[in-house]
């Protein structure tokens, strides 16, 4: 376990110990230019325990105190996500690689059949500005497009969130509205229904047809059927603990 | 007893070997497209050669991060999941106290145009919000990065200035001390008001106390895991009415209990489950 890394980091420190002296002048340097961070840059104390390799990974779910993040039987949330704190994926929806839900300072919460794609990252912020709910909550239906952040926001039933936007604090999208790509909402705006909202900050587009508010669960449930075919690459539980076992077997290490 | 005990030790041994033979079975059905886990060969802390990175120990490092090359991380400070501070071609500097959120992306540049390579040099007690690209700049004390910004080779944030969230702040600019700049390409917004310098600080404070409780159960072995979740498993329904009536006194095991200053007010155990 922590040993193991331990082991084998003291195994290449040794190696590294030599050319180490390399590293020193260079800070030295670095601190003459600048007026701040001088002291610390002198005064960094490494801790010879800190592991640089963790043959576990990063765990995906990250309990903190009492608090445990709940996935749903059929909802996908990718390996390489981080879920901290208090999070709570609903039935049918799905997180993408690469995702960070962090409820440590407040709940989220991702409704039925929602997504949140790709290298989103989701926090909670401790309070809000306006007097709604600080929690990051997403009703159902609701795409989040990849690469966004969202912090303490409310979004309602049925929305579509652009790519790599960005909802700050307090900020509600109402029920069926879409934002575009790339969209900035400021602290404590509201989207309102039915809207296309766009740019940075984010300004009101045009209303949406009615046939587009008809897509908008149609491209969740869209990505959720997609989502059950990734689903379907993983087993149940995986199998690296055989690698586990061959690796502390070629160490030495009583299994 | 004794022989009981390793009569069933191994006949769980056996079922642990037909299973596995089974998976062998499987996995040769699967043929062609059979995938076969991996350790995770991710490494938090990389050295490019003989360039180093030197960690604090107060630090909390992400499993998920990169701090790779040469980068130095001052104590108190923190790298949440996902970042990744690429000190590979020039050096990266950050201070004490200082946080960097989830999958922010510090980079410094080899050389840019105008021919001026600079380190990234991030100080002390600075936000670097989520998703933030930190390219060859330099960010002075207690400045505060929003959320998305992408800053630019060359750029300075001095000492209490913000950026905002989603800003491009283009090369070279300099964001003067106080001064909120935002918008694409990033101009003057307004300036910042007192309370809200305190509070960037404050955050700072704020994020390194949270930071150590990432750590702490991010460095759990797996003993410490696994029994942590059997207790969280008896303490899920716990009712004060029901126990108080039946005069039964149940006190959260101090594994579960976060500390005080997590989060900022002390009614925590309101917000628990």
């Amino acid at each position: 376990m922590a040993n193991l890394a331990r082991f084998s980091k003291r195994a290449i420190g040794n190696v590294f110990a030599l050319t180490r002296h390399h590293v020193l002048p260079q800070p030295l340097v670095a601190a003459a230019e600048r007026h701040f961070a001088t002291e610390t840059v002198k005064s960094i104390t490494p801790s010879a325990d800190r592991v640089k390799w963790d043959y576990r990974g990063q765990r995906k779910i990250i309990p903190l105190g009492q608090w445990l993040p709940k996935v749903a039987v059929d909802a996908y949330v990718a390996p390489n996500v981080v879920l901290a704190g208090q999070v709570t994926v609903w039935d049918g929806a799905s997180v993408w690689p690469g995702c960070v839900l962090r409820g440590d300072l407040n709940k989220i919460s991702v409704g039925f059949c929602s997504n949140v794609q790709e290298r989103s990252v989701l926090h909670a912020a401790w309070s809000s500005p306006t007097g709604l709910p600080a929690d990051t909550s997403i009703e159902r239906y609701v795409t989040i497009g990849a690469y966004s952040l969202l912090r303490s926001c409310t979004i309602e039933p049925e929305c579509i969130i652009g790519q790599h936007s960005i909802l700050m604090e307090g900020s509600l999208v109402e029920t069926q509205s879409i934002l575009e790509a790339g969209s900035v909402v400021p602290p404590g705006r509201r989207i309102p229904s039915g809207e296309l909202w766009a740019g940075n900050p984010a300004r009101f587009v045009r209303t949406l047809t009615h046939e587009e508010i008809l897509e908008i669960p149609k491209l969740a449930i869209a990505i959720n059927d997609l989502s059950k075919d990734h689903f379907s690459e993983f087993l149940p539980y995986s199998t690296v603990y055989l690698e586990v076992e061959k690796f502390k077997k070629s160490l030495g290490i009583s299994v | 007893m004794g022989t009981l005990g390793r009569a069933i030790y191994s006949v769980g041994f056996w079922i642990r070997e037909t299973g596995q033979a089974i998976d062998r079975l499987g996995s040769r059905l699967q043929g062609g497209y059979y995938f076969q886990e991996q350790l995770s060969r991710h490494r938090t802390l990389m050295n490019i050669f003989d360039k180093a990175p030197v960690v604090d120990k107060d630090v909390f490092v992400a499993p998920s991060a990169s701090v790779i090359g040469d980068v130095q991380v001052g104590r108190g400070s923190s790298i949440w999941y996902g970042c990744v501070l690429r000190g590979d071609v020039n050096s990266i500097r950050v201070g004490s106290g200082t946080n960097i959120q989830d999958n922010s992306l510090v980079h410094v540049a080899k050389s840019n145009l105008s021919g001026k390579v600079l380190p990234t040099l991030i100080g002390d007690n600075v936000t670097v919000g989520h998703s933030a690209v930190i390219h060859g700049c330099t960010v002075e004390d207690e400045a505060f990065v929003g959320m998305g910004a992408i800053l630019l080779d060359g750029v300075v944030v001095e000492k209490n200035a913000m950026v905002a969230a989603g800003a491009l702040v283009r090369q070279n600019t300099r964001i003067p001390s106080g001064e909120v700049w935002a918008g694409n390409p990033a101009k003057f917004l307004r300036k910042l008001t007192s309370e809200e310098i305190a509070f960037i600080s404050q955050s700072a404070t704020n994020y390194t106390n949270l930071a150590q409780v990432h750590a702490a159960e991010n460095s759990k072995s797996y003993e410490e895991i696994e029994f942590e979740k059997v207790l969280r498993k008896k303490f899920a329904r716990k009712d004060e009415e029901y126990d108080s009536m039946l005069g039964v006194v149940r006190e959260i095991p101090p594994e579960l209990i976060l500390p005080d200053n997590v989060l900022p007010d002390k009614a925590e155990k309101a917000l628990k489950k």
